[in-house]
């Protein structure tokens, strides 16, 4: 065999190679490149961190007070906030892949990202897995700080699990969400309306208070709001209550549920993308 | 045709000034958030700790809307303050700002000029806030002339807020920085009594909020709305802005004086 061959063949087997990307690898490589430029662009992924734990421990030291109101569930402050704090987190980790794509589209990169074999699936799912890896280091974080100001978990370890499903789960809405108003608006319009819709999904809810302490409109809108179930189940491992399935599968529901909205809002929004 | 080459430093300012209040009557985009943020969350917190007001160290108020207004009109005019900041940071960045050196317009007319458009709508969005409340069951107890008063109080908070970041954007001619430098306000404000009072905090909370500025700002604000109309309560709502403003416009002028020392 000629060195021209052993050539050809070689280059051949790398077009092959190139054609058969799978979806994981693909979006391994997509996730990889979000996470470096956690270390590359330090700027844009520090207040993700800050902002939770900011909002967790300026609210449990403001609205400390709330906890005398007879029947509150914990006579810890930082116990109802610091779960908040990671929701909003979480939620905001995802949204940046949003801001990220928009960024990516402005700039031309999404194209080039376009042309390439690797399956258009992976265009959302290596996205995502970014966003899940960043809401955990947020949950974390967050947690640990907490900690240290006190937040205790009332039911042991065990209570860490349904703050990681809500986060990682919230994470991944923010994900959807997010990727899905970028393919629509492809410009920084979407990352106004990302931001507020969901802001207003997170604090129309028992954001700040129980239920039974509103009153007026609030008290109506949390209770049919589905992303009520997503900060109690956020909040199990934290209240006094014992943790009950009963407590848990509606936070789980609404969470498989707003991430199969999402994450088809986003797909969809792709396609038409690559009908353009 | 004659034309003025030299107007006096008034002239200029006044010229400035109608600029950037334009600028902000023509881009209503950029201010709407800074209305509808404080009047949502306090639409939020009347809904969400109305029983709360019962609690002990709480001031004697008929709905949690009456303590939560103060909080709502400090809020807006600390965000609202930004916008002129960001403007002229943008100015500095499009090169408009070195147009504005080379003509023979007074230094200290650019920046007062841009602050005056944050001023009017300063006190502009107070009596917004009060006027959008007042039917939802605000009442103010300081009547008429607490309204005026809290007016002057916002206006003179938007020049010290707007100062302050104006010299960033002197400092740092980036937009982006200006912004970046908000969330520290915000957290001054939440560190502060704007949503609670202080009698109910405790441990470390209670002490920053005894000393940050915001806190006594905003209790000036609290007990014109809600005690009514006394000279403490005036003075606050007045005095307290302008010590800062003078503080905080100081340093902008500084802070232009050396960039341009710098060429």
């Amino acid at each position: 065999m000629t060195a021209l061959d052993e050539s050809t063949t070689g280059a051949a087997r790398a077009r092959r190679d190139v054609a058969d990307t799978k979806l994981l690898p693909a979006s391994v490589g997509l996730m990889t490149r979000s996470l470096v430029n956690i270390t590359r662009l330090p700027s844009a992924f520090v207040p993700s961190i800050m902002m939770p734990i900011f909002q967790a421990i300026a609210f449990s030291g403001t609205f400390f007070a709330i906890i005398q109101i007879p029947g509150f569930p914990t006579d810890r402050s930082i116990n109802w906030f610091l779960p908040l704090g990671v929701v909003m987190g979480a939620g905001f980790a995802g949204i940046g892949i949003g801001f990220a794509t928009i960024r990516d589209l402005e700039g031309g990169f999404y194209d080039r990202l376009r042309l390439t074999p690797a399956p258009r699936m992976s265009l959302i799912t290596g996205p995502l897995f970014a966003a899940l890896a960043r809401a955990a280091i947020v949950t974390a974080v967050v947690f640990v700080v907490g900690s240290l100001f006190g937040a205790r978990l009332t039911h042991g370890p065990l209570g860490l699990l349904p703050l990681f499903a809500a986060g990682l789960g919230v994470a991944a809405i923010g994900t959807g969400w997010g990727l899905g108003l970028a393919y629509r608006f492809k410009d920084m319009r979407a990352a106004a309306i990302m931001q507020l819709t969901f802001f207003l999904m997170i604090f129309l809810t028992e954001a700040q208070t129980p239920l039974f302490i509103m009153e007026g409109w609030l008290e109506g809108v949390t209770r049919v709001n589905p992303f009520n179930n997503v900060i109690r189940l956020s909040r199990l491992g934290f209240l006094d209550p014992p943790m009950t399935w009963n407590d848990t599968w509606g936070g789980l529901a609404a969470l498989v549920g707003f991430i199969a909205l999402t994450l088809l809002f986003a797909r969809r929004g792709l396609s038409r993308l690559s009908d353009v | 045709m004659t034309v003025a080459l030299h107007p006096s430093t008034f002239a200029q300012t006044a010229e400035m000034s109608k600029r950037s209040i334009l600028a902000l009557w023509r881009q209503p985009a950029l201010v709407v958030p800074s209305l509808i943020f404080p009047l949502f969350f306090a639409a939020l917190g009347t809904s969400s700790f109305s029983r709360a007001t019962s609690l002990p160290g709480f001031p004697a108020v008929d709905s949690y809307l009456d303590f939560a207004l103060a909080g709502a009109v400090v809020q807006g005019v600390l965000f609202g303050s930004t916008v002129g900041a960001t403007a002229l940071a943008t100015d500095i960045e499009n090169g408009f700002f070195d147009r504005l050196l080379s003509s023979p317009t007074t230094r200290s007319g650019i920046i007062i000029g841009r602050m005056a458009g944050g001023m009017v709508y300063g006190g502009l969005q107070t009596l917004f806030f009060i006027l959008i409340l007042l039917p939802f069951g605000l009442s103010i107890e300081g009547g008429v002339g607490g309204m005026l008063a809290m007016a002057v109080g916002g206006t003179i908070l938007a020049l010290a807020i707007g100062a302050l970041m104006c010299a960033m954007a002197i400092k740092t001619g980036s937009s982006e920085a200006v912004q970046g430098a908000f969330p520290l306000v915000f957290i001054a404000l939440f560190f502060s009594s704007a949503f609670f009072p202080r009698e109910t905090m405790s441990g470390i909370y209670a002490r920053l909020a005894d000393i940050n500025p915001i806190s006594h700002l905003v209790e000036g604000f609290r007990d014109l709305t809600i005690e009514g109309l006394s000279m403490s309560a005036v003075l606050r709502t007045i005095l307290i802005p302008l010590a800062l403003a003078a503080i905080t416009v100081t340093l902008s002028l500084r802070t232009l004086e050396r960039r341009l020392g710098a060429r």
